[in-house]
């Protein structure tokens, strides 16, 4: 095993092994019983019915797990999905330096750089983990109380798509890469303020802050010719996964963009530590 | 082991290190001793690369922090004032950590360091059960893990009991005779630093006040005991000759320059006052080190 794997495995440790980090897992499993139970019982389903039915299809065939699974996740994306990822990012270098123990870890010979890139890798492997376990907790709440059928996806202005069960699960499951992206992207911009010299508190708060700053412009009718400019708007391109034919020119810019922003905040945050003093 | 070229530090127009410039020589205790804010914990530091120095040069174990801090810190361990570890993690995992920062470790060195410092049985036990006194010995143990030469210690009894304090000092001590390393010891405990150390170095808002030997401290001549019926009288007589320059708690005096107390003696008993004792006064690292603070104030 090398190093690195050494040490992402250690950080990894590190990481699932505080409680803090599965707060997120443990919100979304009770929002996901919420709405799961909300869609069942009150007019919510039947509101959804309709409007399939208004379309000429036929919502028995269409309210199924798939369906019910996206329509909990858009709303635990948008909003908790960023709270949880920029908690977590938001730990991985300013909680070290609070606690003291990055004082420890700094008095042995790895460079600052390598820990951020260790520390960055182990926060994406959370953001990965937590979009698996969220649309696996979906299927699995879902399937509880919905059978497995055709699955129905929309989203105002963004998406209206109807497919089959199988074409339906490809494509949920092919959404989550784009999803992992998306909470990959939320941890790097709260681990890029945790580089600098701040409680990992501000660090989150100026994560979600960026984010919130950036949905709100978004949705301003103003500023709707410049919405590429704005990371929430690159975030919906997980729900074009679902449309037929696929955007995929729309879905790659998007995808790009994401990865910029993720390997900028990376930049920024490392040339910010790299220059810190860590004192007691 | 430790070389400190001219170095300064200034925090936001703060100077917290000025000029400072020292060596320790392989195989040396070497004490820092200095007030709350002297600049201690800045130099330390800059020489295990966590605080960038304004100006000057470090260098550890012949390499130069700023620009090799790898090669630099490959044989160095460091404890700090209050041992912080992932307590939710087992002592062993912490270690396991803490390793893979340096260089592969196989579990045997583990063992052997957990064993070295009194931790086996506990190891697999979670941190935050551990007494300060174990949270001491984790600390000493991930610092001996990557089987230092030189060891950087940063108030390490701070918050240990006497006991805890005894230890501490008998396992650096032992560090020393049965591993051969190179110890930096910065503390408060002044006694501890006398007991310890064979140099030190005293720094004042940053600057460095004094640097010598613990035994040419404690020799330090000229202050001598003297024990007479009427310390007052004697002292009177003795510096209207010259033959002091000063007293101190009408119990000692400060000989003058090229004085023995030989010639003190003949004085008193020639202006007919009985000497009772006069004997030279060894000085204690406390005693040198409030004088020296107080003069420089």
């Amino acid at each position: 095993m090398t190093m690195f794997h050494a040490q992402l495995k250690n950080e990894l440790w590190k990481l699932f092994g505080k409680k803090r980090t599965y707060i997120g897992f443990g919100a979304f499993l009770l929002a996901q019983t919420a709405m799961l139970l909300a869609f069942k019982y009150t007019r919510w389903q039947s509101d959804f019915e309709r409007l399939l039915n208004g379309n000429g299809y036929l919502a028995t065939e269409f309210i199924s797990v798939l369906t019910v699974s996206v329509v909990m996740l858009i709303p635990q994306i948008m909003l908790l999905m960023p709270l949880y990822a920029t908690l977590v990012g938001g730990d991985l270098v300013a909680k070290e330096a609070e606690d003291g123990t990055l004082r420890m870890i700094l008095s042995r010979p790895i460079s600052r750089l390598r820990l951020l890139f260790v520390k960055w890798s182990a926060g994406i492997v959370f953001a990965v983990v937590l979009v698996v376990a969220l649309g696996l907790t979906a299927l699995g709440f879902a399937s509880l109380l919905f059978p497995w059928k055709g699955m129905f996806v929309f989203s105002p202005g963004q998406a209206f798509s109807v497919l089959s069960a199988h074409e339906g699960l490809m494509r949920f499951i092919f959404s989550h890469l784009f999803l992992a992206v998306n909470a990959s992207v939320m941890v790097s911009v709260a681990f890029m303020f945790s580089c600098f010299n701040m409680k990992p508190a501000a660090a989150t708060i100026l994560a979600l802050s960026f984010l919130f700053v950036s949905m709100v412009m978004e949705n301003i009718p103003f500023f709707d010719r410049y919405e590429n400019w704005f990371i929430t708007h690159h975030f919906k391109c997980w729900l074009l996964i679902f449309l037929d034919p696929a955007p995929w020119s729309q879905i790659c810019q998007s995808e790009i963009i994401l990865f910029a922003v993720s390997a900028t905040a990376f930049v920024i945050g490392a040339m910010a530590f790299q220059v810190r003093d860590i004192k007691s | 082991m430790i070389e400190l070229r001219q170095v300064v530090k200034v925090f936001s127009g703060r100077t917290a290190v000025d000029e400072l410039s020292f060596t320790v020589p392989r195989g040396e205790i070497f004490g820092l001793l200095g007030h709350n804010g002297a600049g201690k914990s800045t130099a330390i530091g800059m020489m295990l690369g966590q605080v960038w120095p304004t100006r000057g040069e470090v260098k550890v174990c012949g390499h130069d922090v700023a620009s090799n801090r790898r090669a630099a810190l490959m044989k160095v361990g460091a404890i700090f004032e209050t041992p912080v570890f992932y307590d939710y993690l087992s002592g062993a995992r912490n270690l396991e950590i803490l390793s893979t920062y340096t260089a592969p470790t196989p579990k045997a060195r583990l063992a052997e360091v957990i064993d070295w410092v009194g931790l086996t049985g506990r190891e697999h036990s979670k941190v935050r059960t551990y007494s300060h006194g174990m949270r001491s010995r984790l600390a000493l143990a991930q610092a001996l893990l990557p089987k230092p030469e030189l060891l950087i210690l940063d108030e390490p009894s701070d918050g240990l009991d006497p006991e805890g304090i005894h230890e501490m000092r008998q396992t650096i001590l032992r560090l020393q005779r049965e591993l051969g390393l190179t110890i930096l010891l910065s503390s408060h405990l002044l006694n501890e630093v006398e007991q310890l150390c064979t140099r030190i170095a005293v720094l004042q808002s940053g600057k460095k006040v004094f640097e010598g030997s613990v035994a040419d401290v404690k020799a330090a001549r000229g202050k001598v005991a003297l024990k007479t019926p009427d310390f007052k009288k004697a002292a009177a007589w003795l510096l209207e000759r010259g033959l002091i320059t000063a007293t101190e708690q009408e119990k000692f005096i400060t000989l003058a320059a090229d004085r023995s107390t030989a010639e003190i003696i003949r004085a008193l008993i020639t202006a007919d006052i009985a000497v009772e004792g006069i004997w030279q006064h060894e000085q204690t690292v406390e005693d040198f080190y409030l004088s020296l603070i107080n003069r420089q104030r």
